[in-house]
């Protein structure tokens, strides 16, 4: 028998690892289970490959994965006896700055103050008494707003108000949904590196610190904030641990097998088209691909009503895509900055750049304009300094992202091919410059450059190369995302269900939208539940 | 990583490793199975090195056994995403003043190819005709000769002759059976005349991994190479990895314990028995009944045993275990806006449509200087190569409309240069060959090349572990085939030490997509372990 010539009751569209939980969940519960990705690995995002030499294993896509522990999926689904291993990084976060200062996030709190109080104790104090708020329902608040479908954030807040949380936490107050990251971190705190230090954090999690509303996210971030991991051996492992899963389960997972067309009769969803012919689905077919290759690619535009197609096709992506330089490395980096600070060295993130709030406007009014800051200001990921399995014995890996633009102002997308070269190496230089003097000139071996455009035609879900697969705006969040009639991941085809980044609450290693998927296809198909849905 | 203990562990999860893996754990072994890297199927390797959406494979590409390997039926890789297309005409070579091209097409289309060489010569048609029927005649033993462990030798024996199933096959083929200890090159001189049709036989003789063209005593290799394999050629639909990604799922499926990322430091000894490995973060993980490698053989013996664990002969035999052919792989990778079009399809267009096209090589001369570079440590003057664009055929290879060429150079082995001046060549070496390219078929300019690739021997000793880029993982010399591989005294998979299988391609029968290796081990493993031999027989097939 082929592969395909045979029904199943479920048929997913895309193998990232929001498709791939969806199906593992799925075939746990006894369905068969197909999974269609189109390109020639599973994991979507969770893409590691060796693009600089043999043996140097790089990220592509997700590095950080900051709801270990926290998303119900990990244990739902045994992950960690799957063959997945996670290093919690003692040393998170860190900024040099230009004066040769450094500040350090570390997961043991008392550390961070530490640090901070270097640059204001008044500050160190506040954030001390906000960890601690935000500690006390941190779970509570992912529970609800992230591994559920989406609340209105208005029920949210008359909620709230109801229950007169209101001047009891600096967090549940209703008006965090009108203001920005930035005017969150001026009201609160003094020291422009201290804020610029938790806007980055902000910035790299997709949330531009400047947009009004956001800053009613920022509990849940500040929250996450000690809880990054790195995937040891490469983020592609939690892929393999996920295929591992669907499989055991009776589930099938098929690369390079790309979805032409979602077969629709009689307003239902019946099955798919790929290049080896129709694949049957007897209960529903799930996309966890972008809506606009759902319904504007996949779907006949006879199907889809009117008004669908007019909303998706307003639905918005990110301003800023990345800009990423994969570094093989004679070594660990040791940075002057650890004069100041010796813990800088551990830091596995890294901010080279943002020094004060201002220049996040900056940074992202030239991404709006096409342009690229003469000097680069660098988000930095050297996995291995916690995960030496991802390079050969002494040596390292390193990763250097910009926030850029999709279109250059100079040639378009098309002009990042010839741009990145040379914006590639002087993200080398600007980050070498911060070496001590005798690494400077043989640290980096080799470096690999990836493009927003080529990050957009690796994994076309991510248009216009946004790996948040929708815009981070509170137009585009929670019951609004991707729009109002598709948020809770149902569609107006009967036996369609949408369960990618596209959804609530939005791309990153979170597993929500698959999961929350999940609890909707179960309720509206009697599901006997397995698992505890929070 | 929860469980410690195991009934077997298998060393590697290349394609021998799988195949042990999947077998075993469908017999309801406890087997784990560790892998270095970071994905599985060694060198079932596809990625897109050159642009996104282009898909190469860098090592293995043509798939000669897949219709009589027992993997494959055994466990319906097929219905596990391992689907498959049978080019029509599977091999060409052009030339550079246009002049006719050579043509191999399919085993069930003789004629074909006998009227390309037929262009060039009567005879060597004539010869083609008579010698495929024979191969196509003798698949059956071919098949029964790769999937069956070579007879068990006992120290004190005389060493088994790989020369006497040598001369066996050449008397079946209908040759002088003292072909055999001719060179591969001799053996196609005496049987075609036509330099054209040399041309393309000398260097498809070289594609498997073979040992030198001028080296007497391989004439077997001509056998193998040059008759049996081209008109087998098939291809795996979205690249070589999807072969690996049913092997995976059978795996699974069976119930083995899969870890990737995962590098063996050493094997552990207890009480006289390999008893476990201890990975390189300090792991250990032991293995109640066996530890299985099917990584190479100095890697085994040498870095994870060590060498205290064994006897002066099987220390010795280890260490001169050679290596490679000196002439290993170095893969090109193109994205192009449009295929090849070349000078000669204006005599038969098949050669835009032949898979494996071969290019830069005016006649068989230009091969010969080619290889023999390659043996003096040199990169070859003449930047020539062959190549396949795979998606000609498979449209998921590459962005709609746009193609996927990959190709391989022969270059001296890894150590033959030093790391810079591998970097030299990979900065040059394919500008070099897209110039000689446009001689051939002039759209092969700079403008129809998005993005381009090179991979040297050194990536490859160093990404894949083949030492000095021998994807043969051992020299395929007679000296080394067979009962003879890697030696005597451990050529039936088991070794010295107890508790120590072999299963990786430095066993009989070698380098190559055969899954034969993890096969044959499979049978030993059952013998030892007590298994029956239901846990591999099929009614369907005798080997």
């Amino acid at each position: 028998m082929g592969m395909l010539d045979q029904a199943f009751d479920a048929v997913i569209i895309g193998a990232g690892h929001n498709g791939m939980a969806l199906g593992a969940y799925l075939a746990k519960s006894g369905w068969s289970v197909a999974i269609l990705e189109r390109r020639t690995e599973e994991g979507g995002g969770l893409c590691t490959e060796e693009v600089t030499e043999p043996n140097y294993l790089h990220n592509l896509h997700a590095n950080y994965h900051s709801l270990f522990g926290i998303c119900p999926v990990y244990d739902d689904l045994e992950l960690l006896n799957n063959g997945v291993e996670y290093i919690h990084p003692a040393v998170q976060m860190g900024s040099i700055f230009a004066d040769g200062s450094a500040m350090t996030i570390h997961t043991d709190m008392a550390k961070t103050a530490a640090s901070f109080a270097r640059f204001s104790q008044k500050d160190a104090d506040t954030w001390m008494r906000l960890w601690d708020e935000v500690s006390g329902y941190l779970d509570l608040m992912v529970r609800t707003l992230m591994y559920a479908p989406p609340i209105a954030l208005k029920d949210l807040t008359r909620a709230l108000a109801s229950w007169g949380v209101e001047d009891k936490s600096e967090f549940l107050t209703a008006r965090l949904r009108s203001m920005s990251v930035v005017e969150f971190l001026d009201k609160h705190f003094e020291n422009d590196r201290i804020k610029a230090m938790l806007a980055f954090h902000a910035a790299i999690c997709g949330y531009q610190p400047h947009v009004r509303g956001l800053a009613v996210s920022y509990p849940v971030l500040l929250g996450k904030i000690a809880n990054w991991h790195v995937c040891k051996g490469g983020s592609h492992r939690l892929a393999h641990a996920l295929m591992r899963v669907v499989v055991k389960a009776g589930g099938r997972v098929f690369p390079q097998v790309p979805v032409t067309k979602i077969v629709v009769e009689n307003g239902r969803a019946v099955g798919v088209m790929t290049p080896d012919g129709f694949v049957k689905a007897n209960r529903l077919v799930a996309s966890s691909v972008d809506v606009h290759q759902t319904f504007q690619t996949l779907l006949d535009q006879e199907v889809v009503p009117a008004q669908t197609l007019k909303d998706v096709a307003e639905v918005k992506y990110q301003e800023a895509s990345l800009f990423n330089v994969h570094l093989a490395m004679n070594g660990l980096p040791r940075y002057k900055a650890a004069a100041f600070d010796p813990d800088i060295d551990r830091a596995w993130i890294l901010n080279i750049g943002f020094e004060r709030l201002a220049d996040f406007e900056e940074e992202f009014s030239l991404v709006r304009a096409g342009k690229l800051p003469k000097v680069p200001r660098i988000n930095a990921a050297v996995n291995s300094i916690y995960d030496p399995t991802d390079a050969p014995a002494g040596k390292a890996t390193g990763l250097l992202r910009i926030f850029a633009p999709f279109a250059l102002e100079d040639g378009g997308a098309e002009g990042w091919n010839k741009a990145a070269r040379a914006y590639g190496q002087a993200c080398v230089d600007r980050w070498l410059a911060e070496m001590v003097e005798e690494d400077q000139r043989q640290l980096v071996r080799r470096f690999a450059t990836e493009t927003p455009l080529e990050i957009s035609q690796k994994i076309i879900n991510y248009r216009f190369g946004d790996w948040m697969v929708g815009q981070i705006h509170p137009k585009n969040l929670l019951e609004q995302r991707p729009t109002k009639e598709l948020a809770e991941y149902r569609t107006p085809i009967q036996g369609l269900y949408l369960c990618g980044a596209s959804q609530h609450p939005h791309g990153y290693i979170t597993f929500a939208p698959g999961y929350n998927a999940l609890g909707i296809i179960a309720e509206d198909l009697g599901l006997d539940k397995w698992w505890e849905q929070v | 990583m929860s469980q410690t203990e195991h009934d077997v562990i298998i060393i590697g999860g290349g394609h021998h490793g799988l195949t042990a893996a999947a077998y075993l754990a469908r017999a309801g072994v406890d087997v784990c199975i560790l892998e270095g890297r970071h994905e599985w199927g060694g060198a079932l390797y596809t990625a897109e090195v050159t642009a996104p959406g282009f898909c190469h494979n860098i090592h293995a590409n043509f798939m000669e056994f897949l219709h009589v390997m027992p993997f494959f039926q055994d466990f319906d890789l097929p219905s596990l995403g391992a689907r498959t297309i049978y080019p029509e005409i599977q091999a060409g070579i052009a030339f550079k003043d246009g002049r006719p091209p050579v043509l191999i097409y399919r085993n069930d289309m003789i004629e074909e190819t006998a009227k390309s060489f037929a262009v060039y010569s009567k005879h060597d048609a004539e010869t083609w005709r008579d010698l495929k029927t024979k191969a196509n005649q003798l698949e059956l033993i071919v098949s029964a000769a790769l999937y069956t462990p070579p007879l068990k030798w006992n120290q004190g024996e005389t060493p088994p002759s790989p020369l006497l199933p040598a001369h066996n096959l050449f008397s079946l083929f209908g040759l002088d059976e003292e072909m055999a200890f001719k060179s591969v090159r001799d053996c196609i001189d005496e049987c075609f005349e036509s330099d054209e049709v040399r041309a393309l036989l000398y260097r498809v003789a070289i594609e498997f991994a073979a040992p030198s063209l001028e080296w007497p005593g391989s004439g077997y290799f001509f056998l193998f190479a040059c008759l049996v394999m081209p008109g087998c050629w098939r291809m795996m639909v979205g690249g070589t990895h999807r072969l690996n990604g049913a092997m995976v799922t059978a795996c699974i499926k069976s119930g083995a314990t899969m870890r990737e990322s995962s590098r063996v430091r050493r094997i552990l000894m207890e009480g006289g028995r390999a008893a476990g490995v201890e990975l390189v973060d300090g792991k250990r993980l032991m293995a109640r009944k066996a530890v299985v490698s099917a990584i190479g053989l100095k890697d085994t013996f040498l870095k994870l045993l060590g060498e205290e664990h064994l006897s002066p002969y099987a220390r010795r035999r280890t260490k001169n275990f050679k290596d490679g052919p000196d002439q290993v792989l170095g893969s090109v990778a193109m994205a192009l806006h449009e295929p090849p079009k070349y000078k000669s399809a204006k005599w038969d267009p098949g050669i835009d449509r032949a898979w494996y096209q071969v290019v830069g090589y005016d006649s068989a001369k230009d091969v010969l200087d080619y290889c023999r570079a390659g043996h003096c440590d040199r990169i070859p003057e003449l930047p020539a190569a062959a190549v396949w664009i795979n998606s000609l055929w498979d449209a998921t290879q590459a962005p709609a409309g746009k193609h996927n060429l990959t190709g391989w150079y022969f270059f001296p082995r890894a150590s033959a240069l030093t790391e810079a001046e591998w970097e030299e060549v990979r900065e040059t070496y394919n500008e070099k060959f897209l110039t000689l390219y446009g001689e051939f078929a002039p759209n092969m300019t700079r403008d129809n090349v998005i993005a381009d690739y090179l991979h040297t021997p050194l990536d490859q000793h160093r990404g894949m572990r083949m030492r000095e880029g021998d994807f043969g993982h051992g020299a395929m010399s007679l000296d080394q085939m067979m009962g003879l591989r890697p030696f005597a005294g451990a050529s039936h998979y088991g070794t010295e030490v107890p508790g120590l299988y072999l299963a990786g391609s430095c066993t009989h029968p070698g380098g190559g997509v055969t899954a034969a290796c993890g096969y044959n081990a499979v049978k030993v493993l059952c013998e030892d372990l007590g298994l029956p031999q239901s846990v591999w027989q099929n009614p369907a097939r005798f080997y």
